[in-house]
C-alpha cells in the first residue's frame, strides 16, 4: 500500500496508516477511477473474502480550492464558482449563497415575488434533474441499466428549461443576490407546460422499472440500513435522514422564498436501508411535481425578478444610455461590485442531497471575507465508513449510490 | 505573504462577527478555549443531537487569531413526523483559538460526525484537534506544507506565487506590488498603433 509510504508534515498525530493487513486479511484500494464510486472517490478496503471489515474512504482528489477562490472575487463573481460545487443541482447553491448574502445585506424581504417563485421553480427542477442522475447510475450500479436512458432522457429535458432562462445547461449562474438575472424568455411556459405533461407518464416508467423489480429488491433491502440515531449520530441529512424515519426538510423546518405557502409532503419510510432511500427520493420527484404546478399558476402573475436598488442589483440595460445615474450605478458594479456590511451569517436550503448551508463572514468589503459550505455530501459520505463494515463489497456500491454523494461538493 | 493578485477593498473590521447584527439566522454563543469541552458536553446532553457544521475562519490580526465555529442543531433522536420536528432550535458557538499554537480540543467523542470536519479544518487551516482519533490531511495530498485557507496563504500557492507574472497595466495592480513587466498599457497601445500601420501600408501596397 503505497499511501503508507507518503511523507508527512507535523504537527504529529498525522497517521497515514489507513487499514492494517492482519490474519486472512487482504487490502484493496477501490478507486479513485472505479465506475461506481461516482466520481474520484477511493475506498481503501480491508476485506475478508468478500467481506468488508474496515472501510475508510479517502477524498480529496477533486479538491479545487473553492472557497479560497471565493474569497479572492466580488460577491456575485463568487457566485459562478460556488455553482460548480454540487455540479448535479447548481441552482441549490447559488440559491443558497444568494440567501445567506441577503440576509446580511438586510434585504430578506424586500426580494420580489416573481423571483421568489422563480428560485422555487429552479430549486425543484435542479432536484428533479439531480434525481435522475442519481436514479440512472443508482440503477447502472446494480445491472438495471435501461432505467439510465429513461432518466437522461428527462434530465436533459429539465435541463434544456434551465437553459432557456439562465443561458446556459449546466451552470446557468441565474439565481443572483437580489433576485434572478432577468425575467424567463418568450415560450418558456409552454415549454415548462410541455415538461409537466410529460412527467408524470416519465415517472409511472421510472417506477414500472425498478420498484416491484425483484432483482433491484434483493439488492437494496436491507443493505446499509441506518437507524434513525446513528443518522443524527453521524450528521445525516436529506432524503437519507428522511429515510431513516426523522422528516427533517429544510423547506419546511426553516422555509426560505416562500415555501411555507406551497402544499407539499415530506416523504418518510421508517425502514432506513438503501430501499427506503430509492422509495423516498420517487416520491420527492412526485412532490417536486406538485410544487411545480402551484410555481406555473403563480408565473401568470408578471413582476419585477430583481430588487429595485441600484447599489445592489445593475440597472437594466435599456436606461443606461438614458440616465447617467443609471450609468454611474452599472459602472461602479460592473468594475467593483457592492459592499456587504460587517457581519457573518448562516442560511440553509433544502438541495437534492440535503442541507446545503453556507456560513458566510463579510469584513465589509466587496469580496466574500470567508465562506464556509456545509456539504451534505461530505457528511453523508462520512457515514460509510459506519455501515461498511460486515457487507459485502457489492453491496457498497449500493451504499455508495443511495447516500448519493457529489464529489464537487465533498471536496470542494 | 499576501496574495498580490486581486487588490482589494479592504474591510475595516479585523472581527466581523463583533460587529455582527442579529439576523435572526441561528442563537450566537461565544465560549473561551478553557470551557469549550464543558459546555459542548452540556449542549449535547441538553438535546443538541446533530453537529452540523464545524468550520473554521482565520483573522490574522485579531487575538486569538482563528475562530472555529460549530453550528449544532436539536434534532430528535427519534423517528418523528414533520409537526415532531418542527423548527428545531440552531446554535451557533464560535471560540478563538490562539494563532501561535493553534489546538483546539476535539468534539469526536461527543459527535462522532465531527470527524471528518475537524480534519478539513486541519488541514486547511493548521489547527490542531486533541483527542482526535485520527487526524491527518482529508483535502490536500499529505506531503503538502502549509494551510491553504489561511489568509497569510496565497491565491495561487507559494510556488507560483514567487515566480514573476505577467501584470496587466492596471494601476491598482502596479500599485499593489506585481512585478514590473513589458506589458504596460503603452507597451499595448504601441504594438496596437504598429499592427494598424502595418495593415494600412499593406493594404496601400
Amino acid at each position: 500500500m503505497s499511501t503508507t509510504e507518503r511523507p508527512t508534515t507535523p504537527p504529529e498525530p498525522m497517521t497515514p496508516e489507513i487499514v492494517s493487513r492482519e490474519g486472512n486479511s487482504m487490502v484493496l484500494s477501490m478507486g479513485p477511477q472505479h465506475p461506481s464510486t461516482h466520481g474520484v472517490l477511493q475506498i481503501m478496503l480491508e476485506i475478508e473474502g468478500e467481506t468488508v471489515v474496515k472501510a475508510e474512504p479517502e477524498i480529496g482528489y477533486l479538491h479545487t480550492g473553492i472557497e479560497k477562490s471565493a474569497e479572492n472575487l466580488f460577491w456575485t463573481q463568487a457566485q459562478t464558482v460556488i455553482e460548480r460545487m454540487d455540479y448535479l443541482a447548481p441552482e441549490s447553491n447559488a440559491l443558497c449563497y444568494a440567501l445567506a448574502a441577503e440576509r446580511l445585506l438586510g434585504i430578506e424581504g424586500k426580494i420580489p415575488e416573481r423571483a421568489q417563485t422563480i428560485r422555487v421553480l429552479f430549486s425543484e427542477l435542479t432536484r428533479m434533474a439531480s434525481h435522475c442522475v442519481w436514479l440512472g447510475t443508482h440503477g447502472i450500479d446494480i445491472g438495471a441499466i435501461s432505467v439510465f436512458f429513461y432518466c437522461f432522457d428527462l434530465r436533459e429535458n429539465l435541463l434544456d428549461l434551465q437553459e432557456a432562462a439562465g443561458g446556459a445547461r449546466m451552470h446557468p449562474n441565474y439565481v443572483r443576490i437580489g433576485g434572478v438575472n432577468g425575467d424567463l424568455p418568450q415560450g418558456f411556459l409552454d415549454r415548462f407546460d410541455a415538461l409537466l405533461e410529460k412527467f408524470p407518464g416519465r415517472m409511472r416508467d421510472l417506477r414500472g422499472l425498478l420498484q416491484a423489480n425483484p432483482i433491484f429488491q434483493d439488492r437494496t433491502i436491507d443493505v446499509g440500513t441506518l437507524t434513525p440515531e446513528e443518522a443524527v449520530r453521524w450528521n445525516v441529512t436529506g432524503p437519507a435522514l428522511r429515510a431513516s424515519g426523522i422528516a427533517y426538510d429544510v423547506r419546511r423546518a426553516f422555509p426560505y422564498c416562500g415555501f411555507e405557502t406551497y402544499e407539499f409532503d415530506v416523504p418518510t419510510r421508517s425502514e432506513g436501508d438503501a430501499y427506503a432511500r430509492f422509495l423516498v427520493r420517487l416520491d420527492e420527484m412526485e412532490e417536486s411535481y406538485k410544487i411545480l404546478k402551484q410555481v406555473r399558476r403563480r408565473l401568470e402573475t408578471p413582476g419585477a425578478v430583481m430588487i429595485d436598488d441600484p447599489k445592489i442589483a445593475a440597472p437594466p440595460k435599456e436606461t443606461i444610455a438614458l440616465s447617467m445615474e443609471a450609468l454611474i450605478h452599472h459602472f461602479k458594479i460592473v468594475s467593483e461590485g457592492f459592499r456587504i456590511p460587517p457581519g457573518d451569517a448562516y442560511a440553509s436550503v433544502e438541495s437534492p442531497r440535503g442541507e446545503l448551508g453556507y456560513y458566510i463572514v463579510s469584513d465589509g468589503g466587496n469580496r466574500p471575507y470567508r465562506i464556509r459550505t456545509r456539504p451534505p455530501s461530505l457528511y453523508n459520505l462520512q457515514v460509510l465508513k459506519h455501515i461498511a463494515p460486515g457487507n459485502l463489497i457489492a453491496d457498497l456500491v449500493v451504499m455508495i449510490g443511495s447516500l448519493d454523494p457529489v464529489f464537487g461538493e465533498v471536496d470542494r | 505573504m499576501p496574495s498580490t493578485q486581486t487588490p482589494s477593498i479592504t474591510g475595516l473590521a479585523t472581527d466581523p462577527t463583533s460587529l455582527r447584527v442579529d439576523v435572526g439566522d441561528a442563537e450566537v454563543r461565544r465560549v473561551e478555549l478553557a470551557a469549550l469541552r464543558a459546555t459542548m458536553e452540556e449542549l449535547h446532553a441538553s438535546g443538541y443531537s446533530m453537529l452540523l457544521d464545524l468550520g473554521a475562519v482565520d483573522y490574522p490580526e485579531r487575538t486569538p487569531r482563528f475562530d472555529v465555529v460549530y453550528h449544532l442543531l436539536a434534532m430528535p433522536v427519534k423517528a418523528s413526523t414533520l409537526a415532531e420536528v418542527g423548527t428545531p432550535k440552531r446554535l451557533r458557538v464560535l471560540c478563538g483559538v490562539d494563532g501561535e499554537k493553534p489546538v483546539c480540543p476535539s468534539v469526536m467523542d461527543i459527535w462522532p460526525s465531527a470527524d471528518w470536519a475537524e480534519r478539513e479544518v486541519f488541514d486547511l487551516f493548521g489547527i490542531t484537534f486533541t483527542g482526535h482519533e485520527d487526524l491527518r490531511r482529508i483535502q490536500m495530498p499529505y506531503d503538502w506544507e502549509g494551510h491553504p485557507l489561511r489568509k497569510d496563504y496565497p491565491l495561487r500557492g507559494p510556488a507560483r506565487e514567487r515566480a514573476p507574472r505577467p501584470a496587466f497595466a492596471l494601476k491598482s495592480n502596479v500599485v499593489a506590488g506585481a512585478p514590473p513587466s513589458g506589458r504596460t498599457l503603452e507597451a499595448l497601445q504601441a504594438q496596437v498603433k504598429a499592427a494598424r500601420e502595418r495593415a494600412a501600408r499593406e493594404s496601400e501596397s
